[in-house]
């Protein structure tokens, strides 16, 4: 498949249009805002020396001159948006073109000059909002994969990187949004952590994983528009940014084009409806400018079952322009966003029911309520401060404030079975797996009341609480939020000149400090009259200032503490741009510290555990330099590297901040393997081959990222570890010292074959490996077990396909209206393995020796990768807009999996059976009781899009 | 202006839509539909026993269906109706509750077991279940284990747990949940057919021995049993508790006082045991009332006690049998009755500082002759008895001459009157030319507080 596919490509990058003969064209352009003409516009036909400006009406002709076959036109004008349009000149013939609307845009000072390249190379398609509601797949249905599927959970471990790139105008990375992200498609194998995401240049991604939390200003695409989007480590004026890039969501009232805007969406992805209202004044009296966006999206179930949404979203951005130099911007953004989540299945689960199952809900006087509810509520507000000084330099200065509530509700159990539906103890594979023989009747008991029913049963969570309240017994079970309340204060300014012609600066001092409270709370008692604040599993104290508290609804319990961070950082960058050639150099220097405070005494930890605890200091330094040259027009060679050393996030410095003061490497006996947590240290470099033509554009990239002393820290429930007290212990996997390797092409292209049909082809082809055998140890409050090295080495990273391809066409009708259609692959998807089984525990017996039926075959076949089946996703989109009056009315409707394939796009191994006997016993069983948990992609799908704008 | 207009409208609209279209919120109420399925249940299994459809059996008659080594599939239309007297809350059952026939003064009791952890949360302590027999079975789970269980399936001449599916048809609870009144028994009074019931024993205490022991030896992988003795009748039973109790490695405690919990059997059916719902269930706030003279002649020796032979060959000594072997035994006859008077005195024990006493011990008799007497003195300075001034206690004793195994019990006999200082006691053996009785001795125990 892939070298048809190439050879495809090949052959069409050598067709080329030759043209002899003339046309006229002309047309008249107008001001986007008031429909008033704008005159001096300059016109150019690209790829020819053709040129002219409008008259005082807006009318251009090019009288016989252009030449015939598909042209582009181009449009330009200081304090406008560029914008471009194609055209077919019919040979002797007249096309005339009325009625061009230019987009207002106010000056910025700006030293992007690769990412104008790169726009440039773009402007074959028309870049302006119109052009983003009709050629693409609304951005919001990427948002929706992002920010609210449940792979961008924490727990999953896996996370999407959609929303970074759909304001990307490169094929590759609109592929990559659009077509990939249901896959959990990964650009070049990196977590979304690797891309910054800013808001009027206020970096948003989280502190305690490094990930943008995209909920946080959900539903208001309407006004996050304004996108700019640097790929790779290519330079970004607003920070350093990361391996994936940068982008900046620009949302300064004044950069809004005055008109309102109010769409209607309904999908069966994650929310049934959406409506969104936006209105924007434009630049009104006084230098006042304001923006108002208002959003809801609401549904019952989204394509998994129970999984409900609700959201609502109100922003306001209000700009004030006090003279020629400066102006202020007040920008509030509130976006409470709720969902049910979806679990996780093995595929037993899967097999008995469907894909669509979720075991997280029940029925609740016949409604289905889910028990596992992420709630978040974290306003921003903003101040900017935009100082224009001279026409050559500019200062930008701000502060953002967040704060809030982030809730991931669950039921807790501590008198009660466990409430999930799908606990291994209740399906066939136990009965089947029993020690004396297949239990064949309990099985098919298990079987029926599995399909059957197999949801919680609130009825009897709610029977056990009233029962124990009526004896004088505290609940049962309780539904608990794990909360994330986090303040924090940003502060940055930015400082962009213009040294020379050729040479601009960009510098950034940016301060950020975060006070992140995180407890558990209980938010319902479920009919129980109290509940005990002691551990259930081994009658310790959750908080000994406390002892034997009982809590009730409202009440914190099991832990409390607060993190600190502090982070200071300063970034330089000096761009040097020239006719042919143009390169950057950039530094950047981070302090960060953290601290935790307990709030409880966790009696398993006391000692360890209340009070604060020593700052961690981190110190990152980063550089990056890249280079471009342009061959000719067409033919442009792209180069960039960096080194980067930063900090570890809060996630992977402290092993278990609910209950000590723990981190990476060290426990409250000192040291774990004479190690020391250490930044954590990134080489990357890319090397890209851009070409552009009338017809054909294309980039082509070699990569090559390696990631250095990395951790991850994981948490489950494991049974029969050794060098444990308890059998069945809540553990924290540790793995420091982690080595990547990341290395593969990136191919986009687009052929214009004819003025309404183009041909679309991506492809990503990677390997992302572990790339050394990292140190384990396994901690449970103040135990620590050392398991030694894990023997990752060479084992694929998981996390979506590691080679995807894409081709695509689509029909762009004149009469506004237009269809499209892609059909994708994707290969080379890995389940995430237990590093723990990868240890000598594996292997030994409780006495230390090696198990004495220690087969390596056998061993081998245990331990390899699972790698799931290719698969083919076919997508198709289409739409139309009407003008009507100065309304315009359009369109679009996206149906992705057409064929409905069903696919795994991810998954994990159960810690459980961390030895090769109960791994080898539980893998021979009739049916694994323990096998790996799998996310499958959703089913054939559709989105909605309906839109008025006036 | 036509734009502003525009916009209000639809603004209002959008409001409309979006104010109307709630989904599933967070506040949700207790289900009104909780129980009511079981309710159902249950009244039909009501009507039909009015109806006479289903016959409702006492707990007694249900054991009785009981066939020794056989798991018995009940096919005909029966019920049966209990309260639950255990708790699994601390762990100290698993998969299983224990139901007797009234929650005061109960005569028979059942063991329910079922796949289903922390049923507590659902069959309380005094709750009322009624269950649908048919289609159960009864049983042991342990062969020959002596506890009589009703279960969902057989596995062999075993029965296995009731099933998670068969729950809600099977186990009905109504709504009453009644106080458990323990049945207060002396340790030495609780026998079999007190298994499943809930039952409190007065002035018991853990041996001494056990001080500092914990309910489960930590070597124990899944329970452990702890003696537990009366300070009021020579009986004793095993307190069992489970590994996973959560009170497991608590220590037992040293006092005496009152327990509380269901009569059951050890797991191989070889020991009576009591299993505690919570530790709460022991009271011991008293004083230990370990015994101030105690022989069961286990040592097979004589050593506490002065013999004295006032007349005759014959003299006390130890046996090979007893209650349990061995004890103390003395016969005048050799080829024919002998005269003889024969002490056997035993050491001073002390009663300083204590205001009661009392004497138990058992005996048995064979072969006709003079009875045994009991005698004590506060006096006695060694030699020839007749020297201190002895006082004769009326003591039950064994009148069967025809039996070695009908050990009788003395009774509580009194001997407060050396409470203060110090106390003889004497057992006087006496035989003629004409009778001479065989006496066996054993348990001799003197108590005070």
């Amino acid at each position: 498949m892939k070298n048809n596919l190439l050879t495809f490509f090949v052959f069409t990058l050598f067709v080329s249009n030759i043209y002899s003969q003339f046309g006229t064209v002309s047309g008249n352009i107008k001001d986007d805002r008031n429909n008033e003409p704008i005159n001096n516009v300059k016109v150019t036909i690209e790829n020819s020396e053709l040129s002219t400006f409008t008259n005082d009406k807006g009318f251009f002709n090019f009288s016989n001159t252009a030449p015939s076959g598909l042209q582009i036109l181009k449009f330009s004008k200081l304090g406008y948006q560029n914008k471009s349009f194609e055209a077919i000149i019919p040979d002797n013939g007249i096309i005339q073109i009325n009625q061009i609307e230019l987009k207002y845009k106010p000056i910025i000072a700006s030293t992007e000059k690769d990412i104008s390249l790169i726009q440039d190379s773009n402007s074959i398609t028309e870049i302006t909002e119109e052009e983003i509601d009709n050629n693409a797949p609304d951005n919001d249905q990427f948002t929706i994969s992002l920010s609210d599927d449940e792979l961008s959970d924490d727990t999953s471990g896996s996370d999407n990187i959609s929303g970074l790139l759909q304001s990307s105008k490169d094929i590759f990375f609109r592929t990559a949004a659009y077509e990939f992200s249901s896959s959990f498609f990964k650009v070049r194998g990196l977590d979304s952590d690797n891309g910054m995401v800013h808001i009027n240049g206020i970096e948003m991604n989280k502190l305690y994983n490094g990930r943008p939390q995209w909920s946080n200003w959900g539903g208001l695409n309407d006004v996050l528009r304004n996108q700019d989007f640097t790929n790779g480590i290519t330079p970004s004026s607003y920070s350093f940014g990361g391996l994936l890039g940068s982008n900046n969501i620009n949302v300064r009232a004044s950069e809004y084009s005055k008109g309102g805007r109010v769409t209607y969406s309904s999908s069966n992805r994650s929310y049934t409806n959406r409506v969104m209202a936006t209105y924007s004044s434009g630049i009104v009296e006084g230098g006042w400018s304001y923006a108002l966006s208002m959003g809801r999206r609401w549904g019952d179930e989204g394509y998994q079952d129970a999984t409900f949404y609700d959201s609502n979203s109100l922003f306001v951005s209000i700009e004030k322009k006090l003279n020629n130099k400066h102006s202020i911007n007040f920008t509030g953004i509130y976006a409470p966003n709720r969902r049910g989540k979806s679990s996780p299945n093995t595929q037993e689960v899967y097999d008995l029911k469907n894909i669509r199952y979720n075991d997280y809900w029940g029925w609740h006087d016949g409604e289905k309520r889910n028990s596992r509810v992420k709630r978040v509520v974290e306003p921003i507000i903003m101040l900017n401060h935009y100082w224009d000084i001279n026409d050559k330099t500019s200062l930008n200065t701000n502060i953002g404030y967040q704060f809030g509530e982030l809730g991931n509700s669950r039921l807790d159990y501590a008198g009660g079975a466990n409430p999930s539906p799908s606990y291994y103890q209740d399906l066939p594979s136990y009965f089947l797996a029993d020690n004396n023989g297949p239990d064949y009747e309990g099985a098919y008991l298990a079987q029926q009341n599995f399909v059957n029913d197999g949801q919680i049963n609130w009825n009897r969570i709610y029977d056990a609480n009233l029962t124990n309240t009526l004896a004088n017994e505290n609940a049962a079970y309780v539904l608990y939020e794990d909360r994330s309340d986090d303040n924090q204060l940003t502060v940055n300014t930015i400082l962009n000149t213009e040294l020379s012609e050729n040479i601009s600066l960009n510098t950034v001092l940016n301060y950020k400090k975060l006070v992140s409270n995180n407890f558990a709370e209980i938010t319902d008692m479920l009919g129980g009259s109290g509940y005990s604040n002691i551990d259930s599993f081994d009658n310790l104290q959750y908080d000994l200032i406390n002892p034997n508290l009982i809590v009730g609804e409202g009440d914190k319990f099991k832990y409390n503490y607060t993190l600190f961070a502090d982070i200071l950082n300063a970034y330089s960058q000096l761009s040097f741009r020239y006719n042919k050639l143009s390169f950057y150099l950039a530094a950047s220097y981070t302090d960060t510290n953290y601290q935790r405070e307990g709030l409880f005494d966790n009696e398993a930890n006391s000692g360890n555990s209340f009070g604060k605890g020593e700052v961690i200091n981190f110190s990152g330094f980063g550089t990056k330099f890249g280079l471009s040259y342009k061959f000719s027009g067409k033919h442009m060679l792209d180069l960039n590297t960096a080194y980067i050393s930063k900090a570890p996030s809060f996630r992977n410095t402290f092993t278990n901040s609910r209950v000590n003061h723990n981190i990476v490497g060290v426990d409250a006996n000192g040291l774990i393997n004479n190690t020391p947590i250490t930044e954590e240290k990134v080489m990357a470099f890319d090397l890209n081959y851009i070409y552009r033509s009338p017809v054909i554009n294309a980039r082509l990239t070699g990569f090559y990222t390696n990631i250095q002393d990395a951790n991850e820290i994981s948490f489950y429930y494991a049974d029969g570890l050794v060098g444990f007290e308890e059998t069945n212990e809540f553990v924290q996997e540790i793995l420091q010292g982690i080595n990547k390797k990341y290395f593969g092409t990136e191919l986009g292209i687009e052929a214009q074959i004819t003025s309404t049909v183009k041909l679309k082809g991506a492809a990503s082809v990677g390997q992302y490996t572990y790339d050394n055998n990292p140190y384990l140890y396994l901690a449970s409050d103040n135990n620590t077990v050392a398991m030694g090295e894990s023997n990752l080495k060479n084992y694929k990273l998981a996390g979506g396909p590691q080679k995807a391809y894409s081709v695509g066409i689509e029909y762009r009708d004149p009469n506004y209206w237009w269809i499209g259609a892609t059909t994708n692959f994707f290969t080379n998807t890995y389940l995430d393995i237990s590093p723990l089984t990868r240890t000598q525990n594996f292997y030994l017996a409780q006495d230390g020796l090696p198990f004495t039926d220690y087969n390596v075959d056998v061993a081998r076949d245990l331990l390899k990768q699972e790698r799931f089946d290719d698969y083919m996703v076919v997508n198709a989109v289409g739409g139309k807009s009407w003008k009507i009056d100065d309304y315009y009315i359009g369109f679009f409707a996206s149906i992705n999996n057409i064929l409905n394939n069903q696919y795994k796009t991810g998954g994990f191994e159960q810690g459980r059976n961390a030895n090769y006997q109960e791994l080898n016993e539980d893998v021979n069983k009739p049916k694994r009781v323990f096998g790996p948990k799998y996310w499958y992609a959703r089913g054939t799908n559709y989105f909605l899009n309906l839109y008025f704008r006036f | 202006m036509k734009h502003n207009k525009t916009f209000k409208l639809v603004a209002l609209l959008f409001l409309m839509i979006s104010y109307n279209s709630c989904v599933e919120d967070d506040d949700y109420s207790i289900p009104t539909s909780v129980g009511l399925e079981e309710n159902d249940k249950l009244t039909a299994l009501l009507t039909q026993i009015n109806n006479n459809e289903v016959d409702l059996l006492t707990v007694d008659q249900v054991k009785n269906l009981f066939v020794s080594d056989q798991a018995v599939n009940i096919e005909s239309s029966i019920a049966v109706k209990g309260y639950v007297v255990s708790s699994d809350l601390t762990g100290n059952f698993y998969k299983e509750f224990y139901i007797q026939d009234e929650p005061s003064n109960p005569t028979a009791g059942l063991k329910v077991v079922l796949n289903q952890v922390d049923s507590y949360n659902q069959f309380n302590i005094g709750r009322e279940v009624y269950i649908r027999l048919q289609n159960l079975y009864i049983g042991e789970t342990n062969s020959g284990d002596g506890v009589v269980a009703i279960g969902g399936r057989a596995d062999g001449n075993e029965i296995d747990q009731i099933t998670e599916n068969m729950i809600s048809d099977h186990l009905l609870r109504s709504s009453n949940t009644e106080a458990i009144v323990p049945l207060e028994l002396g340790l030495g009074d609780i026998n079999d057919s007190h298994i499943g019931l809930f039952v409190q024993a007065n002035n018991t205490q853990f041996p001494a021995a056990l001080n500092g022991l914990s309910f489960v030896d930590p070597t124990d992988d899944y329970d452990s049993l702890r003696d537990l003795e009366s300070c009021e009748d020579s009986g004793s039973i095993k307190v069992e508790t489970s590994a996973f109790a959560s009170f497991q490695d608590r220590l037992l405690p040293e006092n005496k006082g009152s327990i509380a919990g269901i009569i059951t059997k050890s797991y191989n059916g070889d020991d009576r045991v009591i299993a505690l719902n919570n530790i709460n269930d022991i009271n011991f706030d008293g004083s230990r009332c370990d015994p101030l003279f105690a022989d069961n002649f286990s040592s097979n020796n004589l050593n506490n006690w002065t013999q004295v032979s006032v007349e005759g060959e014959q003299i006390w000594g130890i046996t090979p049998y007893g209650n349990p072997a061995p004890s103390a035994r003395i016969s005048g006859y050799d080829g024919g009755n002998q005269l003889n008077e024969d002490w056997l005195i035993s050491n001073p024990i002390d009663l300083s500082g204590l205001t009661t006493a009392q004497l138990n011990f058992q005996t048995v008799v064979r072969y006709n002759g003079p009875a045994l007497q009991v005698y004590m003195t506060t006096d006695y300075t060694g030699g020839d008895p007749s020297d201190s001034s002895w006082v004769e206690l009326e003591a039950l004793l064994d009148t069967n001459t025809g039996s070695w195994s009908s050990w009788t019990d003395s009774g509580d006999l009194d001997v407060s009157a050396a409470a203060g200082g110090t106390l003889y006691i004497a057992f006087k053996y006496t035989s003629t030319s004409s009778g001479s009785a065989t006496y066996e001795v054993d348990n001799v125990l003197v108590t005070g507080e």
